[in-house]
Order: structure tokens, then sequence, then C-alpha cells
């Protein structure tokens, strides 16, 4: 897929004010203007996903979660209620995490998205993906991809200070297999290595 | 979801007058519930203004108190040293709410505009008059373990959802909002509307009007203030029973209070008699006990949650102790 | 070279499961696939009269909207199809949320708007939906796959009248839904007569022989991939409506079609655990001998399905007991149908060992002793001697590590806080099952193993145990061992539901690997180009990779200079049956009770577990936290409500629907296992055991509440308004 500069966005958009019906909204940076889509358009908009700007065609009503999963390919993110209940389609969005189903990818240009795919470096597993494996704390796997983004997130918040702080900030990711205590476990083990 | 419009505002002026002339338009800041609603066909608005771009989003202390932006998020507010310091019961009510990462989306004007959980509302297949004003309520002979012991109306008893707006409302908070005609203040023990016949009017905003910030005074009681929260699961759960509870405590004399409640009515809930049952009196267990009766005095229980008569006394009762 | 089978082993998928690579079946890009979503039914009872699909048809990216009119007349599928009808072959209603169209469309969004569009009309019945409104009284149903629904031992009635000490006690729980984290999702894509599906499956085979049957075609012609599931838990064994009615829409359209189901529409389309009612009568001695148990159950069927699926194995197995009269009945309700999820026994289950802790207390005998008094020996139906159960060593491990000697026999003795202090104990046990399995085992040109077999990997570790079987029996690092599952075309092996897979296939599976590494070796002697040349087989050991001389360890070869001097792969089946049979063990709860809120922690649980051989230590206890905390919710929070008057689900979300989030699950959890191979076993010595360790929590956590508090709650779940 074509990687955008933010100059070749502004400049479509500027294009499409010009002459077909719908515009790209700018960057946060880009100033003031106001940027409307219409309803039942798609419009050309650009994400930045795991350091990479990818262009998209979505609807206003096409959620960041499916955004990723169904136009960009990046199935790691999981669906599991659509809702916001369940926490395995969390991502991190300007590095704190999100429900990526509650938010439209419309309002995200700009931002940049963490997924799953994006954590390690290269054959590099993140040290919470390490930690993940070591202490079993998966199952199927179907939460497994919004735990690891909730765990970064709540180890950079600094809500890693007892077991119990770690039961309660990871609470908003459900594991229907239960391997909770191994999440726990795993998120403490890889709270220490961030931090060394 | 139904197709809709988008724009992204930059101007809280252009937000307003943009929502005053576009029809079915709705505001977005977290969108936390209002994707949901939109999901399940509850909310079918034709056109988005996203507000996210406005400058509301600061939390500020004032000498008289506390403004809090309509963007700021729960997050923001909850960690925020001096809400902690002077007002803790609006931290804790925010912990107590959603998940980490909703806490990160969600805004405190969305917080407050949240719709009812009761399952009836939220299901296009059912009945209910808060969605489709005269279709009937199922909740009042159905399932209603979850619904309101006070407020509700033969048309509804779903309760709201909000445990900000129970610490807001035993702060004595301030809604503004601003419209085409200008901004305006709304004290937030007025901003909520109980059913009645019209449960689909559920506060007082008018059209095109946006929540710009909240406004909580600073006061003895709210520097010692508590919520608690119960509900069948340990966190990530909407209130079975809430309690708010501020208290300027002399010793053991009550000299001043606010209580506030979740869960059992259909706005969040004041109760004044409550109060007037502690003001100036020993806080003790029969004072307390006296405050939990002046409570549930008017409830009318239904099948299901007739148990929450007797848990938002004891939960007060055990709210109150952990304050004296 | 120490063995890896019966080690604590690393997942070989976890790499792909923590980087988001692991592709589950939603997660397949099949290109032009059109995105389907149903409409639903909104009345329980009725018919069909109208359908309106105009609005849908004019929604930009609607390409079709198929109903009854539009669908090929299909077969109703035989077990391990469920529910006896086929939706969208007719008009009539048979419970809320039944699919009655399909919008297909280019897009997610599209397919659930054009939904949202199309108006159907009804002519609607009032629905029944729970036991208490049910229209007829309960009755016996037809046996279940030849299982009887009435058993009989002894003469229970005069024994009980006869007995020195009689409980009478009524037990109940709420229906139940899985809700796995991946929802039920399917693609179906066609290719003239022959189908592959990209299914959320738990039986690649099971879902080939339901599908193929309702097209009417050759089981060959249908092909099922499942190389993951995203969670089961028995939702996913059968094979229900959305699978065969994507799969027509496809056929329909000559286009791949995919569907996933919203996680409302799992409510209804994917089975539950039936609402559920126990009534016991049990005679026993002063001294707590049981003498006689009388039981009947009662439990929610659908209109179209009389299968029952909560029964009472323990009831009827578990301790010596010679008087027994057990009657699993039901009634019909406007419901969809149930089916099993995470240990069917646990709603019987539950009756049982509270009930045992009632005696207990009538008797003023430890529930642990009392359980011991009556532990069975003897196969309660057949007479012959249970040699392989280790069901006492379960009970001396875990009563000692949890410390259960010092418990006092009062209620409401301990405070903590302001939390009553609760200790409470129960039996757990299960029946699994055994299916018959083939797996192929390759030894490539390149020295590494691949594993195949038609059986699938929901989440329980059987990848890694293939794995760890592979290599322990060629003697090869897990690293050159590769485990190809989750396909239909592989060798036929079982099912993951009824804990089966471990049982079923790793027979076969060991079998294989062996005449693999004895053909090698074969290979190697007959070589003269290899040290090995005229060496006995038996003298040949393997070992990391590596075949040495026993005598002398100069003379060796490898894996992979010997195939790859043969020039093409060695490859090796082999079919192993195994038998059901049961997993024992035990859990130890102590559970916390707010003394003014009636608010109930669990924050301490011990387990033993007698499961044969246990194959991987860090799997097998994933196995029991699941159990653990599935048991937590099934106690205290889980319940799906039914709308008497509409009957429509009215909490079918996972916000209203509460299952345990981490801050439930208890700090702290032991699990002991006896760990003896049983040699009726033909799986390694080992026995099926993911069910197992729920069985008995729901229970332990009643008996906990009462040991804290002296109130006893017969009713599921137990929410803290039943404890003020």
């Amino acid at each position: 897929m074509a990687e955008h500069t933010r100059r070749t966005v502004l400049k479509s958009a500027a294009v499409t004010a010009g002459g077909a019906a719908l515009a790209a909204r700018a960057p946060a940076a880009a100033g003031a203007a106001a940027v409307s889509i219409q309803p039942a358009q798609t419009a050309e908009i650009t994400l930045s996903v795991n350091g990479r700007r990818r262009a998209v065609s979505v609807e206003t009503r096409v959620t960041l979660l499916d955004a990723l999963r169904e136009r960009l390919g990046l199935t790691g993110t999981k669906k599991g209620c659509d809702r916001g209940e369940c926490g395995a389609c969390t991502v991190l969005v300007d590095g704190e995490r999100v429900k990526s189903c509650l938010t439209l990818a419309v309002m995200r240009q700009g931002s940049e998205i963490t997924t799953v795919e994006g954590l390690a470096d290269g054959d590099r597993l993140h040290p919470v993906q390490e930690a993940f494996i070591r202490h079993d704390a998966f199952q199927c796997g179907g939460c497994t991809p919004g735990q690891i983004m909730s765990a970064v997130a709540c180890i950079e918040e600094g809500h890693t200070g007892s077991d119990e702080e770690i039961r309660q900030w990871m609470s908003g990711n459900l594991c229907r297999c239960a391997c909770y205590q191994n999440i726990v476990a795993a998120v403490a083990d890889a709270a220490g290595e961030v931090r060394r | 979801m139904k197709p809709f419009g988008y724009t992204a505002v930059r101007d809280t002026g252009e937000a307003v007058r943009l929502a005053s002339r576009t029809p079915d338009a709705a505001f977005v800041a977290g969108g936390t519930d209002l994707l949901n609603l939109m999901k399940d066909g509850v909310a079918r608005p034709g056109h988005l203004i996203d507000v996210n771009g406005l400058d509301l989003a600061e939390v500020t202390e004032t000498p008289a108190g506390l403004r809090i932006g309509g963007l700021a998020r729960m997050r923001a507010v909850a960690g925020h040293a001096a809400v902690r310091r002077g007002w803790p019961v609006l931290a804790e009510a925010l912990l107590a709410s959603a998940s980490p990462q909703v806490r990160n989306m969600a805004s405190i004007g969305g917080n407050l505009l949240q719709r009812t959980r009761c399952g009836y509302f939220r299901d296009t297949g059912s009945p209910c008059n808060k969605r489709v004003p005269g279709s009937g309520c199922p909740a009042v002979e159905g399932w209603n373990r979850g619904h309101a012991v006070l407020g509700g109306s033969d048309a509804c008893i779903a309760t709201h959802p909000s445990d900000l707006a129970v610490a807001l409302l035993a702060l004595d908070a301030v809604v503004r909002v601003r419209g085409t005609a200008g901004e305006r203040k709304v004290p937030i023990g007025d901003f909520y509307l109980r059913p009645g016949a019209t449960p689909h009017v559920e506060n007082v905003l008018r059209p095109a009007e946006l929540i710009t910030a909240v406004e909580v005074p600073r006061s003895a009681t709210a520097r010692r203030s508590r919520y608690l929260k119960l509900r069948d699961r340990a966190t990530f759960e909407f209130a079975v029973v809430s309690v708010a509870a501020a208290v300027d405590l002399r010793g053991r004399r009550v000299r001043d209070v606010r209580l506030a409640f979740g869960g059992i009515g259909t706005t969040p809930w004041r109760s004044p008699e409550a109060e007037a049952a502690l003001r100036g009196n020993d806080l003790t267990a029969e004072s307390v006990a006296r405050a939990g009766r002046a409570l549930v005095r008017d409830a009318e229980p239904r099948h299901d949650n007739e148990f929450k008569v007797e848990l938002v006394q004891r939960a007060l009762a055990e709210l109150l102790e952990e304050l004296r | 070279m120490t063995e890896l089978v019966g080690r604590s082993v690393a997942r070989v998928d976890g790499r792909a499961k923590v980087t988001g690579a692991a592709r589950y079946a939603a997660d397949q890009p099949v290109p032009g696939a059109l995105q389907a979503f149903f409409v639903l039914s909104t009345v329980a009872r009725g018919e069909v009269v109208s359908i309106d699909a105009s609005a849908a048809l004019a929604h930009p990216g609607v390409v079709a909207v198929l109903t009854h009119r539009d669908l090929p007349r299909l077969t109703v599928p035989a077990f391990p199809y469920f529910r006896r009808f086929l939706p969208m072959q007719d008009t009539a209603v048979h419970h809320v949320g039944q699919p009655v169209a399909i919008v297909l469309a280019t897009t997610v969004e599209q397919a659930q708007e054009g939904a949202a569009l199309v108006a159907v009309g009804y002519r609607a019945a009032q629905p029944r939906v729970v036991i208490e409104d049910a229209r007829e009284p309960s009755y016996l149903p037809p046996p279940f796959r030849n299982l009887p629904n009435e058993i009989r031992r002894g003469d229970a009635e005069t024994a009980l009248a006869g007995a020195e000490v009689r409980l009478e006690a009524r037990y109940s729980s709420a229906t139940r839904h899985h809700n796995p984290i991946e929802p039920h999702t399917t693609t179906a894509q066609w290719d003239g007569d022959r189908l592959t599906l990209h299914e959320s499956a738990q039986g690649v085979l099971a879902t080939r022989t339901v599908v193929s049957a309702a097209f009417g075609l050759p089981p060959e012609a249908v092909r099922v991939v499942a190389p993951y599931l995203g969670g089961g838990f028995g939702a996913k064994g059968p094979v229900w409506p959305h699978t065969v009615l994507t799969a027509a829409a496809a056929r329909v359209l000559r286009r791949p079609v995919r569907l996933v189901l919203s996680r409302a529409q799992m409510y209804t389309l994917t089975g539950h655990r039936a609402e559920y009612r126990q009534h016991l009568r049990i005679g026993a001695t002063r001294t707590g001998e049981l003498t006689s148990i009388i039981e009947t159950s009662t439990a929610q069927l659908s209109a179209t399905e009389e299968s029952v699926f909560n029964r009472s194995d323990s009831t009827v197995e578990l301790y010596a007991c010679p008087n027994l009269h057990v009657r699993y009945e039901g009634v019909r309700l406007d419901v969809a149908t149930s089916s099993y999820m995470r240990s069917p026994e646990t709603t019987s289950h539950f009756g049982l060992e509270t009930a045992l802790d009632e005696l207990s207390w009538q008797l003023g005998i430890d529930p642990l002793e009392l359980r011991r008094r009556n532990h069975a020996e003897f196969d309660q139906e057949t007479g012959e001697r249970l040699t392989g159960k280790h069901l006492l060593d379960c009970y001396a491990l875990a009563a000692d590590r949890f410390g259960w000697a010092a418990r006092l026999p009062r209620t409401g003795a301990t405070k903590d806080g302001d939390e009553y202090v609760g200790w409470g104990m129960a039996t757990e046990t299960h029946t699994f099952n055994a299916m018959p399995s083939t797996a192929s085992v390759t030894v490539g040109v390149d020295g590494k193993a691949l594993a195949q077999l038609a059986t699938q990997d929901i989440g329980t570790g059987t990848y890694t145990v293939i794995s760890q079987i592979v290599a322990d029996a060629l003697g090869v690092p897990i690293t050159d061992v590769q485990a190809q599952i989750g396909d239909s075309a592989l060798p036929p092996a079982g099912m993951s539901v009824a804990s089966a897979t471990i049982a079923s296939i790793s027979g076969s599976v060991d079998q294989a690997a062996r005449a693999a590494r004895a053909a090698v070796v074969d290979l190697a002697v007959a070589d003269p180009s290899s040290a090995l040349f005229g060496a006995a087989a038996s003298e040949v050991e393997t070992s990391n990779g590596h075949l040495v001389h026993v005598r002398d360890r100069q003379r060796r070869d490898t894996y992979r200079a010997v195939v790859g001097r043969a020039g093409r792969p060695v490859q090796r089946t082999a079919t192993v049956l195994n038998k059901a049979g049961h997993s024992y063990g035990v859990v130890f709860v102590e559970a916390r009770v707010h003394a003014r809120l009636g608010s109930v922690r669990v924050t301490r649980v011990v387990t033993a577990h007698d499961i044969g051989r246990v194959m991987n230590r860090r799997t097998a206890r994933g196995q029991v936290l699941g159990g653990v905390t599935w048991g937590i919710g099934h106690a205290l929070m889980e319940h799906t409500v039914f709308d008497r008057n509409i009957g429509r689900v009215v909490n079918p979300n996972l916000s209203t629907y509460l299952v345990p989030v981490n801050a439930d699950a208890p700090p702290v959890v032991e699990t002991l296992f006896v760990d003896k191979p049983d040699p009726a076993s033909t799986a390694m010595g080992a026995r099926g055991f993911g069910e197992t360790p729920i069985t008995g929590v729901p229970a332990a956590i009643g008996n906990a509440i009462y040991h804290a508090t002296g109130r006893r709650v017969r009713d599921l779940p137990i929410t803290q308004d039943k404890l003020l």
C-alpha cells in the first residue's frame, strides 16, 4: 500500500475540496479549518499505524477496529464484542490504550496507532510478549493481542505497583479462558524488565 | 449503522452553529457510548460533529473550586492531583467507572450524557418508551433487577448509569452549556429530568447545546468525600447501588452533609431527607439508620429489585462509617 | 535427553499468538468475499408473514437479501447438529433470534445496516421461556444417543424410607452462555460442488459431516479449516445453523461469503447451558454412609430439540451408594436449543456437592471425611474395581496444602475486618470422551518432523502436546517439530469436546512418531554410507536429532543426513482408539463475605487432580486456573435473563451478562496433580481433563459461604442480594 506523506494528504484534501465532494481531515497541527465528509461517501484518509502512514478508503461509520482488520489486513487486533465490553480490540493511540471498536477511523487521522503487530522489534519480541509466553498468560489467544496492548500501557501508566493494582488495571480485558493469574504474573515480570 | 456525515470542528461557536442548522446532528467526543447506541440502532444521527479539536479539555483549580473542561478525559480528571486532594469522591467515582481504556477515551461531557443500560432500551427488538415514545415499558413487569426504586413512572424505571454524575451531585456542581444563544449554567441537581410521561427527555439540554465545562465548588464537605460502588463483579460494571457522601464533621457532629446515590433512582439521586436526618446531629448508628430510612421512604420496588431498598441503606451506613 | 512429555513446556504456538500472526477463521483473507449479516426474528413463537427487503436492497453496497424463499431446500443434518430444524426453510419461528433473512453486502457496515433495514412481519403467539412458565408439566424425554434419561439401582424409595438420616433439598441454576471471546464465524467458498469453510470449529470433521449432509454431498466435498480457535467452551462443538446458511448463501450467489455473528446474536444461535432445577433426596446412616439417592432434574428444552445435556454423572457414579433413582426430565419452551457448556455436569454437581455439605453439618461429620467414607472403589454400575482412581490421594494432597485440618466446624466463626471468612470444599469429576484418531508423522529430508491430524487446538495446548510427544518419540528437539492440525483434509482425529482431545489423539501421535523413528533407524542401519551401517536397529538410540550406537557412541548419524540421503521423506501413520473415562479431583476454597454488604470474594483456592499422566504441567495448570474462575462466574455472577412476557434475551452482551474479570480471579490458586499414568489409557497414560476443574468450584464456594455466614443459597448465581 502506498505510503502517503503529510504533504500528499494535504494536497489531496485541497484537490477534493475544490472538485469531488469529499475531503479528509487534516492532521491536528494543520490549522483551524473544519473538515467535512458527507454521508455514504468514501473518504480517502491516512492512518499512521505501527510507524507507517497507510492510505485507506472508509465510510465515516467504519470503526478504527474495522479499518485495521478489514481494510489494512491487520487482523492481529481482535473483535470480540464490538461494544467495548471485552477489550480484545485494545490498541494504543498516541501511546494510550483505547478500544478500537469504540472510535471511528475518521476520528483518528493524525494519531499514532500501535497494534500488536507493531510491538516486536524485528525478530525480537517486546518484553510483554516474551513475558506472556513465559508465564503461559493465554490459552486460545483470542483476547491476547488486547491483553498485551493493555499490559504495555498499564506498565507505561505505572499501574504495576502490586499484583492487586495490576488485577484492577487489567480488568478492562476479559479472558474467557481465564488465565488471569498468569496475566498478572506476566505483567509484573515485564514491568520489571521494561523499567530496567 | 446508518450512514452519517462527519465534520471535525475547531471552534465551539462553529460547533453549536453547525449543530443548530444540521438536522439529526450529534456531537461526538470519546464516542464510547454513542457508537454503541449507533451500532445497536438506538441512535441514528445523520451527522456527527467531532468536537475533539475544541479547546475544552483542561482541568483547572481556581479559588472558587474546580473547573473541568467538557472534553477532559475521565482518566485526566481522576488522576489530577487537585481533584484527589480537594474532591476525592470525584476521583473515586471516575476510577470506579468503566475500564482503563474507556477512561482514556470518554469525556466528562459525554459521561454525563450517556444513556441508560436498561436492556430493553438497548434492544430495538423490544418496546421501550424512552426509545420509541408510547411503545410501552417491558421492564415494569419484566426483568428489573437493575432498575430504579425511586423516581420512576409507569412509563419508565430505567436508571442513569453515570457514577460521575452521582459524585457531582454530592458536590453541588454546575454544568456549563453553550448553545446558539450563548452560555448558561445549570446546577447538576436540575440537569436530569425524571421520566414522568416523557422518558425520552432525559435532561434540560436544548437542541445544539454542548457541555463546555463542569464547575465544582470548593467546600469542607468536598474535602471529606467518598464513593462506594456495589456491583456483581469486582470491577468493570455499572453500579447495582452506589453512594457518594460528602461530610463536614466537627468531632462526631455533622456540620454539613451531601448524599447522592446511583442505581436506585431514575436520575442520579440526591436525598435532602437523608441529609436532614444527619445534619446537626452526631454521626451514630441510629442517625445513619434514620437517614437510610428517610432515603427509601418513597421507594417503589419491583419484582427483582426489592433488595436495593435494603442494600442502599447498608451501603450508606458502610460509607459513613468509613468517613467517620 | 530429558523427556518433554510431563514437563512444563512453553506453548509452541505462543509466538504466533503474541504477535498477532496467528490467523483465526475470520482473519483469513478471502478475496471477493461478500459480508453477511443475519436478520433475526424479534418474536419467540409464531410465523413470518412478510419480509420487505426494499429499503435494504436500496442501501449502497447491499448485493442481496436472501430469505426462506431464496435458499435451496436443505437436509436437516443428524448429530452433531442439534436443532432438528434448519431456519430459513419455511416461515415457522421457534425461538427469539432465529435467522429469517441474510443480507449480503460488500462491507460489514453495509451488511449490518442492510439487516437493520429489512422489515419483517410476524404472526406471533405468547411465548413461554422459563421453566416456571411452562405450558406442560415436565416429562422424561427419549434417550439422547443411547444415553438413558432414567437410571435405577437397587430400591431407592424403600432405602430412603428406612434411612437413619434423610436430607431433601432443591437446587436451581440460571441459563448460561459460553461467550468465547472470538465470535462464531464462517467463511464459505464454493468451487463447483466443492466447498471450503474457514470455520470457528471445535471439530473440523464434525463440521464437515454436518455441512455435507445438509447439502447432500459426500463428506470429501467439504473441507473445513480451523488452525486457531478463539475459545469454544462447547459452543463451537455442535454445528449451528449459521454455518449451513452461510454456505447456502454462498452457493446461491456464487461468491465467497463471510459471516461473523455479533455478540448479541450468540445468545440465540450457538447454544447455552439450560436453565436447570434439581430435586435431591438422600438417605444415609448416622455415620454418613449413603444408602439412597433420588434425584429428579428438570431442564429447559427447546421447541424443536429434546436432548438433555445437564446429566448427573456424579450423582450416579461418584460415590458408593447401593440404591439410586435418577430422572432427567425436561420442559418444552420457546427458547433456542441448549447444548453442552464447559462441564455440563457442573449444574447437577453443584446440587450433589452442596447436599453432601448439608448432610455433613446435619451429621456433625467433617465434609471431607464424609466424602472419604463414601469413596467409590468400584464402578457403581458394573461393579468393577476402579484401579486407576487416585481420588483419595487428591483429598490428602490438597487438604494438607490448604490446611483443612485447622477448619473450625462452626459457621460465622472467623471474621477478618469487615468480612466473614469461610472454607468450603467439593469433589470434582468429569466424564471425558475418547474418539478414534489417526495421526501421520513425517520426517522430511531436512530432518524436521511434521505431525498431521484433523484435531484442533482450542487453547488447551494441543499443538504443544503433539510437539512434545513427537520430539520425545523421535528424539529430536521440539523446535524441529511442527504440528499441523485444524484441517479436515488431514488424517481423521478426535474433535475437541468432552475433554477428549488429549485422550483421543496422544496414542496415535506417539505410535506414528515411533514408527517413523523405527523406519529412519532401519534406513540408517541399511545404508552403507551411514556410520551405523550394519548395526542392529535395537542398538540405535535417538536423541536431539542424532542417531547413536548405544555401545559405540562414535558411531552416529542424524535424521537430516539419513533421510536426506534417502532422498524422500519418511512418513508413518497410526490409528489408536481410547476409551471414555473419568478424571477426579478436589477443590478447597476460602471465600470472604462482607458482613454488611453480602459481597463475596474468593481469595484462596487449592486443587488436586488425578488425571492420569500429566502431559504438560503448564497447560494442565492453565486448565485448572480457567476452571476455577469459570466456577466463580458460575457460582457468583453469570446468568442469562429471558423476559418472561416477550421472550427476548435481556442481557445479550458482556456488560450485563457478567463473566469474571481479572480482579475477580483468586490471587492464590495452587494446582496439584497426582500424576500417575492410567494403565487403562492408550493415550500414554493420560486422561481427558480440561473440564474437570470447574465441576466442584460452585459448590465449594457455596459451602464456604455457608461456613462463613450460616447462609445456604441453593439457587445460582449467588449474587449479593441473596446474602443480605
